[in-house]
């Protein structure tokens, strides 16, 4: 019987490993990593290595799990930072505004979400090389445009640059990242 | 086309190399540690479970650098998730994104029974399955709960590696006493002829040691990667 139940849980292993490279989504992919540290597990005890089964359930199906879950939430915020204090963006504490319009529409495309935060010192390109702000909007007082700051070598500051190409009065300044060592 | 028939080819040579060095296992086959371990793993370690015996007294020296190795990849997270603007400046990452309700209230029921089951793990390493090493991933799930139930958690990492570092120096240290006791270093230093109870104060200690370490390590890996993507 038990190693009827062992040959079952191999092929569901095989299943399992083929379906994690295969499939599209990355929240469902994780749930199979999670599944096949379990029959890993599962597959250890029957052969009679209790102590393995154990670490393998807390590291591979409890916290390599909670750090793809972090990293791929990440991966779906877009981060602004706000600087114009004049209701382009933030009107009192209600978010609308024109700028705040373009980016939630923008956001919307992609199936990201809009991070909005304020009061972060600093220079606009150091900000954006060392922190994960993905735009950073001010405002030119002299040639009255509202600015938007952002990586070069983004994807998304193309196709915004495309979507705000009919607006005078907001000019895209891209900022080249300097090459690091790592 | 050249590239995929080439990867197909290395693929196929790796599978038929792991097939030739599978087949021939019987040939080195032998039951000579395990018997080994079965007659004398007990009276010599005061061990129950073998596991812990092994890597605790007869390959702690393999057992240190495992911990050695930790310490490097801890090391290497924090340095290469350094930033010079300094973390409060990038307190703004207070998450936007809700964490569900139901997954708050079922973290707080769940997690202090995870810590007693992480330190039982811990303790009992001797004498049932588990050690430091499980018992510490277990205790650093349980902590990681805790930034799902309140995100605004602040750890200084720096602070976790000294931790780390100290308690690296410790095990070390724990380990050595038996060269002044017995003569050699890394085993357990209280005579063969001592009783079970007095034996396993040295496992006790040392698996508590590595427990702790463990799950800083793992701590301190995890919030370097929350902090990377605020």
């Amino acid at each position: 019987m038990i190693e009827l139940v062992s040959y079952l849980l191999q092929i569901i292993l095989i299943v399992i490993a083929i379906s994690v490279v295969i499939h599209k989504r990355n929240f469902t992919i994780i749930i199979l990593i999670a599944t096949f540290g379990l029959v890993a597990a599962s597959l250890y005890i029957i052969n009679k290595a209790p102590d393995v089964a154990i670490a393998e359930v807390a590291i591979g199906s409890a916290i390599i799990p909670l750090i793809y879950v972090i990293s791929i939430s990440r991966q779906r915020e877009f981060i602004v930072l706000d600087r114009t204090n004049d209701g382009f963006i933030e009107y009192g504490f209600e978010l609308s505004g024109e700028g705040y319009q373009i980016l939630s529409d923008f956001v919307k495309e992609f199936d990201l979400s809009l991070n909005i935060c304020v009061d972060i010192q600093g220079q606009a390109k150091k900000l954006i090389e060392e922190l994960n702000v993905d735009l950073i909007v001010t405002k030119d007082n002299q040639t009255n445009q509202y600015v938007f700051y952002g990586k070069a070598s983004s994807v998304l500051m193309t196709k915004l640059k495309n979507q705000v190409k009919d607006k005078p009065h907001i000019k895209i300044i891209t900022l080249k990242e300097e090459k690091k060592n790592d | 086309m050249i590239r995929r028939i080439s990867l197909i080819v290395l693929l196929v040579v790796i599978f038929f190399g792991f097939l030739y060095s599978v087949i021939d296992l019987e040939a080195f086959f032998s039951t000579y540690g395990k018997d080994y371990f079965f007659a004398n793993g007990y009276l010599e370690t005061g061990s129950l479970n073998l596991v812990t015996g092994i890597y605790l007294d007869y390959r702690l020296f393999d057992s240190l650098f495992e911990a050695g190795i930790l310490i490097a990849a801890v090391s290497g997270v924090t340095w290469i998730s350094q930033h010079e603007i300094t973390e409060k400046n990038a307190s703004f990452m207070l998450d936007k994104q809700i964490t569900p309700g139901l997954f708050i209230t079922f973290s707080r029921m769940v997690y202090p029974f995870m810590l007693m089951f992480g330190i039982y793990v811990i303790l009992f390493g001797h004498v049932s399955p588990g050690g430091g090493f499980q018992g510490g991933a277990i205790v650093a799930t349980a902590i990681l709960i805790l930034y799902y139930i309140d995100s605004k958690k602040a750890t200084s990492i720096d602070k976790i590696l000294t931790i780390e570092k100290i308690l690296f120096l410790t095990i070390l240290a724990v380990g050595s006493i038996s060269y002044f006791t017995k003569g050699t270093f890394f085993t357990n230093p209280f005579a063969l002829s001592a009783s079970e109870a007095v034996k396993s104060i040295y496992l006790i200690t040392l698996n508590v040691l590595i427990g702790i370490k463990v799950s800083l390590g793992l701590v301190a890996i995890f919030t370097a990667f929350l902090k990377e993507g605020r």
